[in-house]
């Protein structure tokens, strides 16, 4: 990973049990604010690592302390990466001899605290010898974390906890939806397995797959970056292209959503303009243009995705039903369902197409990584002129 | 819709209808407590007593905030994986989300649409939750909905022929020649060991006659009536020409809104209320139908029959399929073109090789591409019209095609 100076963390979405996000007043915050946590002994800014579960979210600084805020709290050091899920906290520790080999990885109840024995333990596997992340703006080190240290086994909210993957699959990243799983090798291919009612594994039907099965519609590209939300899959290539497939209930896939048209909430429907957020003119869809662009429900194989003014993508996460992109440039883009603010866009609607966040822009901020959880966002971002 | 009659006194009217659902939920919070298995995760459950805590503190819009969250994200349990995988409890705790919602909705001074979103919101709870509190739900909704309909309810009006009935015909359908083909036997009234030993078990099927010819709803049942009785109330529908077609979709509306879109007006779609257990949703309905006799023949408890309601305009089609139960189908408005061919000619139906559709056939019935299925030309089946007070015996396993040629309500009862 490029060296960079810290930046500053915002969230924006659900916070209904208190977990770090912003202000922290309220259940919900619609626009990004600085992120605020309760009790924090340390600097916001060096988050190493952040992952959000539905009720409480899991910050690994960079100095290894782990702050657990909402449903679940309490504090630990000596901690590298953290996985929050409502049913599962897993922790990588460090050894007792600091970083390095003898990592362990532990994984807790919900609702314990940090202290006392976990659920289990076990050493982590090696690390993965001179792997290196490059890119201009990289994902949050929400990974590797469900994937093991040496990609032989991945975490799983349900049991069996703790799955074993073929090595051969060479596993660079792994994203869990509510009923998939997406898998990104060394060469950048994309594998899913699971569930497939939903279209979420992109193989073109609504089968499920009991094995990881290489995404054939892919294949020539190179991939950079998976997400999975609960029924969705997004993928960033090396060139910035996005795909996505999956269900599109609340306009999560930014396809024009039957239920956001009947709210009167959707932009889909062509606007011959865009504004230069990309908000698109916003009218109420009358029939006419519910029929020029037909409603998609599910898409079982993979779609590109055009953000608006041709941006390219460096980084994606999926919460339950949205989603959110980095560009290149340094913009965030949300879409899908809206209603505990989500998007970030000062509101609760849901919307099925890309929108720029604004706020990033209006302060001048360069945003450089975004990590959902299932109700809410969270973003770095710095100033420009820092790299 | 519904008028709104309580426009002159609304805080009386409303006063009535918040004492009567009060009335229906426990007097003390401590009794409105689910009992939950390990599946509900700790968070939820601290999120439900802060519901109730919430409600009872008479807090009553942050307890509507909270029934929302619990709402979502019940949901979205209930949208993973299968939903005979889904556990019941989670289908418990969205229902107290709805209760919550839908009591917390009626509580300030509103008006007609208030209420009928929260019976629409009582019908979700009923669709998609499972009984809690002793079927409170069921009884919520009777509450709103007589709110919604003051002093418009005739008890037992017979219906005489409707002009709407006239109306809704569509002259476009095609009504089949069944000089041709092997008819469906027929029996009238036969005893419960002829019809054992003569259909159920070497499973054959037969049409019933003067079974269920004396039923309430042969007489009461019309499009009027329907519409009184179940109007207001949410139910699933089925729009698009038939189910393995790419533009087939699932969506939610009252009756009136199908009635309207779909069955008068001369609907552009076809629409159909399919598959839906009704008579659960609505025990009212559920008085003018009977449990066929034949049906304590089988193994199961009566409680475990599925009854269901089946109610489109003509031309409504389910593609050829079959189902795990024996069935019977009886007939209460319009008439069913059925055809019915043996689990011996499975083959010859070409079933979709899908884990999803694995019971359905490939096959267009009356339509049949016979270059891509060419044994189905000759694969023998029986076929009939099945007309109003008319009872239908369709062995399990037995492959069906079934087409509305008229308005048709039929309700299929599935027991083993």
């Amino acid at each position: 990973m490029a060296e960079e100076r810290p930046g500053s963390w915002f969230g924006f979405g659900f916070c209904g049990f208190g977990q770090a996000l912003g202000s922290g007043r309220g259940r919900q915050v619609l626009s990004p604010e600085p992120l605020r946590v309760p009790d924090a002994g340390t600097d916001i800014c060096d988050i190493g690592s952040l992952s959000a579960a539905w009720s409480y979210t899991a910050i690994v600084s960079s100095a290894g302390r782990l702050l657990l805020s909402g449903s679940a709290r309490g504090a630990a050091d000596g901690c590298r990466d953290a996985w929050a899920s409502e049913t599962l906290r897993a922790v990588l520790r460090d050894g007792p001899g600091g970083p390095g080999p003898g990592a362990e990885l532990q994984a807790w109840a919900p609702g314990a605290a940090l202290r006392g024995e976990p659920l289990w333990a076990r050493p982590a596997g090696p690390e993965e010898a001179g792997r290196e992340d490059d890119g201009a703006a990289c994902e949050t080190r929400a990974g590797p974390l469900p994937l093991l240290p040496g990609a032989r086994a991945h975490l799983s909210p349900r049991p069996p906890l703790c799955r074993p993957l073929c090595p051969a699959l060479r596993a660079r990243r792994l994203a869990l939806g509510a009923e998939h799983a997406l898998l990104l090798d060394a060469a950048g291919q994309v594998l899913s397995w699971g569930g497939g009612r939903h279209g979420q594994l992109g193989h073109g039907t609504l089968e499920a797959e009991p094995a990881p099965r290489l995404l054939e519609a892919l294949q020539g590209l190179r991939v950079a970056a998976v997400a999975a939300g609960g029924w969705h899959s997004v993928c960033v290539g090396e060139t910035g292209d996005i795909y996505v497939w999956g269900w599109n209930e609340s306009g999560q896939l930014a396809l024009p959503a039957r239920g956001l048209a009947e709210d009167g909430q959707t932009d889909a429907g062509e606007a011959p303009a865009l504004k230069e957020d990309g908000a698109g003119l916003k009218g109420p869809a009358g029939p006419e243009d519910a029929a020029a662009a037909p409603f998609i429900a599910v898409q079982p194989f993979p779609a590109l995705l055009d953000l608006p003014l041709g941006a390219d993508a460096a980084a994606a996460s999926c919460g339950s039903r949205h989603t959110a992109v980095v560009t290149r440039t340094g913009e965030l883009y949300t879409w899908g369902w809206g209603k505990y603010g989500q998007l970030g866009h000062g509101d609760t609607a849901s919307r099925d197409r890309p929108r720029r966040v604004q706020c990033f822009v209006r302060e001048q901020l360069r945003v450089t990584a975004v990590s959902c959880g299932p109700w809410n966002t969270y973003v770095r971002a710095v100033e420009p002129g820092r790299s | 819709m519904a008028e709104d009659g309580n426009r002159d006194a609304p805080a009386a009217g409303l006063g009535a209808l918040w004492g009567a659902l009060r009335a229906l939920l426990p007097r003390t919070k401590e009794e409105l407590r689910l009992d939950l298995g390990e599946s509900v995760e700790r968070s939820v459950v601290l999120l439900l007593q802060q519901a109730a805590d919430l409600f009872y503190g008479g807090r009553r819009s942050e307890c509507l905030q909270t029934s929302e969250v619990v709402l979502d994200y019940s949901w979205e349990k209930l949208n993973t994986g299968l939903w005979q995988d889904v556990d019941k409890d989670w289908r418990r705790v969205y229902a107290f989300g709805c209760l919550l919602k839908a009591v917390c909705l009626c509580e300030a001074p509103g008006d007609a649409t208030t209420v009928a979103a929260a019976l629409r919101v009582c019908d979700m709870g009923l669709l998609m939750g499972a009984a809690i509190f002793d079927d409170i739900l069921i009884k919520v909704a009777a509450v709103l909905q007589a709110h919604l309909l003051p002093g418009k309810r005739p008890a037992h009006i017979p219906a005489p022929e409707q002009p709407c009935l006239k109306k809704a015909r569509n002259s476009h359908v095609s009504i089949p020649d069944l000089r041709s083909e092997r008819a469906v036997p027929r029996l009238r009234c036969p005893s419960l060991q002829h019809f054992r030993k003569h259909h159920l078990v070497p499973q054959t099927p037969v049409i019933l006659e003067g079974v269920a010819d004396h039923w309430p709803c042969m007489k009461k049942w019309s499009l009027e009536y329907i519409q009184e009785v179940a109007g207001c109330r949410t139910v699933p529908v089925e729009v698009g020409s038939r189910y393995t077609d790419e533009e087939w979709s699932q969506r939610l509306m009252t009756v009136s809104e199908f009635i309207d879109s779909y069955v008068l007006n001369e609907p552009r779609d076809v629409g159909y209320l399919a598959q839906h257990q009704l008579f659960d949703q609505i025990p009212e309905l559920k008085q003018d139908i009977s449990i066929p006799d034949y049906c304590c023949l089988g193994d199961g408890e009566e409680e475990e029959i599925t009854i269901n309601a089946w109610f489109g305009p003509p031309g409504t089609v389910s593609p050829l399929h079959q189902d795990p139960q024996q069935n019977f189908l009886a007939q209460v408005l319009g008439r069913k073109y059925i055809r019915l061919y043996s689990p011996q000619e499975s083959e010859a139906v070409y079933p979709h090789d899908t884990h999803l559709l694995h019971n359905t056939s490939q096959v267009d019935v009356e339509n049949p591409d016979l270059e891509r299925f060419p044994g189905f030309a000759e694969a023998p089946f029986l076929s009939c019209i099945l007309c109003p007070g008319e009872l239908l015996f369709i062995p399990a396993k037995h492959w069906h095609y079934v087409r509305a040629l008229d308005l048709s309500f039929s309700v299929s009862f599935w027991w083993s």
